[in-house]
């Protein structure tokens, strides 16, 4: 999207659609509000605004609602609704759009397990160059209270009965490299 | 006295910006521009003074490439940019309390948000004198 340097008081949307404006997709204005993203939504229930709801807000301009929505945070990524949108926007990008604004601007909820889930993540494919879920377990096994670690506990080891969970973090060949690419992009220092 | 600088502002926050343009207004003629596509546009078609260029926007820290690309180009490398972030506070889900690397972005100044009105004034001021005296103007 292209603004004129003007001084006319960008709206919310244009603010997201400038987060946006490197991708595919058009303008958020073009959302008909048939809720096909809201319908095909894996993770909708855990969301306090549906996808649908969520452009609505932005093209409504209600910065507050939107910052403080967990639905963003929620999305798992799985781009159904990119694929399905009628009108060709590309809602999953946007949520990822959202994330990145509100970790930018501080906004983002801290009791949330997905900012911290994805700040772990992070810290550990930059160590190693890839994903160890055992990593993770200690700090978000008891999210889901007793009866939910006793559910993960069983997954876990079904896994490993299968061979799908590694006991021991690996690391790829050549980790620099990785690092290198990285930097730059985003100063590395205190990661480790 | 001579006429008056111009400077250019890339910065996604409308609010930041409008703060950003109100201060340098008293001194300088500004332009806003809310991502670097069409900052790197105003660029090709105007001449500025000075930048004041944030760094997270967009899909990630495109400030950064917009300076390295701002750096590589023989006429705008001329111009002074002054990065106006809070990169450490944007960043400090990654890097907690950890100071930006110094080397990390190729520009003349870098300060960080919230920034003083008097500060500003002043490392704008001295960055467009720095400019001047090494063109020669």
């Amino acid at each position: 999207m292209v603004v004129a340097p003007t001084a006319r008081r960008i709206s919310f949307r244009e603010e997201v659609e400038n987060l946006l404006h490197a991708e595919e997709g058009v303008s958020l204005v073009r959302c008909i509000q048939c809720a096909t993203c809201s319908a095909v939504c894996p993770a909708v229930e855990f969301m306090d605004h549906t996808p649908r709801e969520l452009i609505a807000l932005i093209n409504a301009g209600m910065k507050d609602e939107v910052m403080a929505s967990n639905t963003y945070w929620t999305c798992a990524s799985c781009y159904a609704c990119s694929e399905k949108c009628p009108e060709g926007i590309r809602p999953a990008d946007v949520m990822y759009a959202l994330t990145r604004y509100s970790l930018w601007k501080d906004t983002f909820n801290r009791d949330w397990v997905a900012p911290e889930f994805s700040r772990r993540f992070t810290r550990t494919i930059l160590r190693t160059g890839k994903s160890y879920e055992p990593g993770y377990a200690p700090a978000f096994i008891f999210e889901g209270g007793f009866p939910g670690a006793v559910r993960e506990m069983r997954m876990a080891l079904r896994l490993l009965g299968k061979g799908r969970l590694p006991l021991i973090p690996s690391r790829i060949k050549r980790i620099g490299n990785l690092r290198a690419m990285v930097a730059r992009v985003l100063p590395l220092d205190g990661i480790e | 006295m001579s006429e008056r600088k111009k400077v250019l502002i890339v910065d996604d926050d409308p609010d930041f910006a409008a703060g950003i343009r109100a201060i340098l207004d008293t001194q300088y003629d500004t332009v806003v521009v809310h991502n670097p596509k069409d900052g790197w546009e105003a660029l090709q078609k105007d001449r500025y003074d000075l930048l004041c260029l944030d760094i997270m926007m967009g899909r990630g820290a495109e400030g950064v490439m917009m300076a390295r690309k701002i750096r590589k180009d023989k006429v705008l490398r001329e111009m002074p940019v002054l990065i106006i972030t809070g990169l450490r506070e944007q960043i400090a889900f990654l890097f907690p309390g950890q100071a930006v690397h110094p080397g990390f972005v190729p520009v003349d100044e870098l300060v960080e948000k919230p920034v003083e009105p008097d500060l500003l004034l002043q490392r704008a001021g001295a960055l467009i004198a720095a400019s001047e005296a090494r063109q020669g103007r």
